[in-house]
């Protein structure tokens, strides 16, 4: 009824606006007209800068720092209209594809929706909830990562959570090139919201960037009131809509009419058609019929999962209803979801039970929902377990950390911004012998990073690749042993790690020792010198990514002997290195042309 | 406000708001006490970390990550931003930072190095802070030296300053500034300037600041002059006389009842 009275006080308007340009002698006659109608209320805009970041898959800074971290989304913008690479600004972690070129780099997995491209997320509470008429970001670095804007149905500062969350997607488009590095303030068009909202996620991808993008603000406008002239529109349905309803068909009285020609296929036939389906349409196919049912419900299409993609819809029945045909589940990615009671211990030990015999890969990022006890029911179940991902699990105990080193067949474990304390970090590494990618970064309550380096040197001998960002106290006596024992490390982030200095000789022994070296970081380490990168030259033929970034010490000579001697060099970072100007940049990019030379700038 | 080395900020809170009151901060620009030379020597423009060491702690302030009754906290989390800059900063600073806790009626403050700050009631210095000096005119500094250069470039950490806390009260006047002016001026020539305060309003406050400051600079080039820096060079068993030039900074304020 509501409805129709909307529709019938917007058709009415039309008509008026539209005879708005008559003359004068009717307006009077309108003024009585409009005074006998009820006047409809002016809604106030309102416009926000967002009040608190609350949650995010990763940074550039470091965890107490104002500097290059999430938090600087928060508040009034500090930079903008400026461009350039700010430490006021929110920088996420990585950039381009740089990292996905890494043997370190998971695979991707099978069934990925083409319209899911985000890699990074940041969650921010505004104060006060409004129906959304713009959500602007100010982005002063390298523009054009934001793939989706979502709006939440819960209050995060309320006292009493209501128990169903909706997440309603604002605007989505896929990752787009964009020319400039100049700031820009980012608004699309957004859909409109049948619920306020103060949530926002923001979802980026910066494959396709040059450099970090760096955010500054974000602002929310809206209205406080329910928009009363906009026609009520129907959601359309969302293609991410995992479907909760599927259930067995188990009517017995149903007559069978037979499956057309899906009865003249080859079983494998079918399995091989329904494997191109993304998983909500699995689950759709299900109902069909008898056929399709059991063709859709065999553990063989279930040998990789990703729920990634459907983080915002997941929970413990949706699990529940899967669990049945995951007994062969190999590869699952949960990362994202779970978070804000969406999983529970409970659905997830049960799921865990049930699917975990023959789990070789579990992704966990920024899974919140996770606690002690779930670490104990994956070190219990997953025997075979060789990858595990905790990124950005900060929320996450330090004990529950103990339980890793049961699981003895890890070939890859990132524990990046966890709190992992030394004890269980020495424990893991006693027993996971068999680690070739570790990741420890951003990991600050680790106390003695030398100790950690001395025991990866013993234990673990098959290293190829480490990832040490931001350690803060690895020194030489450290890197000497690493670089002994870990003779296969291709791979090595040692970017922010200010307790090393070059004039201990600890980068060119770690040159001379570690000649499958493919990828360094030595990020803001401001003794790197000429000598370090003529011996790198000299003894890392196969270097393909390199980070020298705010140097004073390196010139331009060693930089040319090592692109000549470096012919599979694809990156090379030379941002604020003093003696290293515009100009040679420009002059090396022309004879290296294969080689993406970085210099950023302030200004 | 004479001559550039120094930066200063003051921040006021509003009147309701339920945080502290008032912060002074000021950051010098030092020289590099290798007994080489300047920092220019290095290649380094010296201004540019004092100038971001003031912004970074200026941002601390503005969005309330400190402890109103710990000001080195101030002083700790600066440092550690700047070494968290992708520039590589080199240079070095003396730093005084004066919180007023409207509250509490207390005075925080925390100094590391030569500048410093006064409080004066009733005509009388109540609480001076001490200057820090390693030895002779070398004064405590925060410093990021070039690599290779540590042993040689003081570095102070921003433990090391010196911190207290004390009440104030109403018609307290507190004065905070660069070593320049107590070297030139001593404290009994600053309190007769601050006698002739007349009123607490803006104007008067701002001239007393200015004639405390034209006079101590016309002291800094009297050659015959026995200024404070040449009795403790006389002490130090240098024959000296004369004023000191430096670059000269006042900051004066005075604790008063809010009226709108």
């Amino acid at each position: 009824m509501l409805t129709l009275l909307s529709m019938f006080y917007y058709i009415c308007l039309r008509r008026r606006s539209r005879s708005g340009t008559r003359g004068e002698a009717l307006s009077s006659r309108r003024a009585v007209e409009s005074g006998q109608r009820a006047t409809l209320p002016i809604s106030v805009e309102v416009e926000q800068y967002a009040k608190e970041v609350l949650d995010f898959s990763s940074h550039y800074g470091s965890e107490n720092s104002m500097s290059y971290t999430m938090w600087n989304l928060a508040g009034m913008p500090n930079v903008y209209p400026s461009s350039g690479d700010f430490t006021q600004t929110a920088v996420f972690r990585a950039y381009g594809t740089w990292w996905e070129q890494c043997a370190s780099a998971p695979l991707p997995f099978r069934r990925t929706p083409k319209a899911f491209h985000s890699q990074d997320y940041i969650e921010l509470a505004f104060e006060e909830p409004v129906y959304p008429t713009a959500v602007e970001v100010l982005e002063t670095y390298h523009p054009g990562a934001i793939v989706q804007i979502m709006a939440c149905s819960l209050n995060p500062f309320s006292q009493n959570p209501p128990t169903d969350i909706r997440w309603e997607v604002l605007w989505a488009e896929e990752p787009t090139k964009v020319l400039t590095p100049q700031a820009r303030q980012f608004s699309p068009s957004i859909k409109q919201l049948s619920f306020p909202t103060n949530l926002i996620r923001v979802e980026v991808n910066s494959s396709l960037l040059k450099y970090y993008t760096e955010l500054d603000a974000v602002v929310l406008r809206g209205q406080k009131d329910r928009p009363i002239l906009s026609l009520y529109k129907m959601p359309r349905i969302d293609i991410c809509d995992l479907s909760d309803s599927d259930e067995d068909l188990s009517d017995p009285g149903h007559i069978n009419l037979g499956n057309g020609y899906f009865d003249k296929l080859p079983y494998e036939l079918i399995q091989l058609i329904v494997s191109h389906l993304t998983l909500p349409d699995l689950c759709r196919l299900t109902q069909t019929c008898k056929l399709l049912h059991q063709h859709c419900c065999d553990p063989l299409q279930y040998i990789q999962l990703s729920l990634q993609p459907y983080w915002a819809r997941l929970s413990d029945t949706s699990l529940g209803h899967l669990q049945g045909r995951c007994t062969l589940l190999q590869r699952l990615n949960l990362s994202w979801t779970g978070n804000r009671g969406a999983l529970t211990l409970t659905g997830f030990s049960s799921f865990m039970n049930a699917c975990g015999g023959s789990l070789v890969c579990l992704e966990l990022s920024c899974c919140h929902f996770l606690s002690e006890p779930c670490l104990e029911v994956i070190s219990q179940t997953c025997p075979g377990l060789q990858e595990l991902n905790l990124s950005s699990c900060d929320r996450l105990h330090p004990q529950a950390f103990t339980h890793i080193s049961k699981l003895t067949q890890l070939r890859r474990l990132v524990l990046y911004r966890t709190k992992i304390e030394q004890t269980a970090m020495l424990s893991i590494l006693t027993f996971c012998i068999e680690l070739r990618h570790l990741n420890l970064g951003s990991c600050v309550m680790i106390e003695d990073y030398d100790v950690v380096a001395s025991m990866l040197a013993v234990r673990c001998r098959s290293l190829r690749s480490l990832d040490l960002w931001r350690c803060r106290n690895l020194t030489e006596r450290g890197l000497a042993e690493l670089a002994a024992g870990c003779r296969l490390l291709e791979e090595l982030d040692l970017g922010w790690c200010s307790t090393l200095q070059s004039s201990s000789g600890c980068f060119q022994h770690l040159a001379r020792n570690l000649p499958c070296l493919r990828k360094l970081f030595l990020t803001a380490n401001r003794t790197v010198c000429d000598s370090d990168i003529e011996e790198l030259a000299a003894n890392c033929p196969a270097l393909q990514h390199l980070d020298i970034l705010g140097t004073r010490m390196v010139s331009s000579s060693s930089l040319r002997k090592l692109l000549q001697a470096c012919p599979k060099l694809l990156l090379l970072d030379v941002s604020f290195c003093s003696q290293v100007d515009a100009r040679i940049v420009q002059e090396l990019c022309g004879l290296f042309p294969n080689v993406a030379i970085k210099k950023s700038f302030t200004q | 406000m004479y001559g550039e080395n120094y930066l200063l900020n003051v921040f006021v809170t509003p009147v309701g708001s339920p945080t502290w009151g008032a912060c002074f901060l000021m950051c010098s620009k030092s020289s590099v006490a290798d007994g080489v030379g300047g920092w220019r020597d290095y290649g380094v423009d010296p201004s540019q970390f004092s100038a971001t060491l003031m912004r970074t702690c200026e941002r601390l302030v503005k969005e309330g990550r400190f402890t109103p009754s710990s000001p080195v906290g101030i002083l700790t989390s600066g440092y550690y931003e700047l070494l968290q800059n992708k520039v590589p900063l080199l240079g070095s600073s003396t730093a005084c930072i004066v919180v007023l806790d409207r509250r509490s009626h207390q005075l925080h403050t925390c100094n590391l190095g030569d500048s410093g700050f006064l409080v004066v009631r009733g005509g009388e210095v109540v609480h001076r802070s001490d200057e820090q000096q390693h030895y002779f005119n070398t004064p405590f500094q925060l410093s990021i030296a070039p690599p290779g250069a540590e042993g040689v470039v003081l570095s102070d950490s921003p433990e090391a300053a010196d911190s207290a806390s004390f009440d104030v009260q109403l018609g307290d006047i507190i004065l905070t500034a660069s070593d320049g002016l107590f070297d030139n001026m001593p404290d009994y020539m600053i309190l007769q300037e601050l006698k002739k305060l007349k009123s607490a309003n803006y104007d008067s406050i701002q001239q007393t600041a200015q004639s405390i400051a034209k006079q101590a600079h016309e002291l800094a080039y009297d050659p015959n002059y026995m200024s404070p820096f040449a009795q403790f060079a006389c002490d130090n068993g240098l024959n000296v006389r004369g004023g000191k030039p430096d670059d000269i900074t006042v900051l004066l304020s005075i604790v008063a009842e809010y009226t709108d």
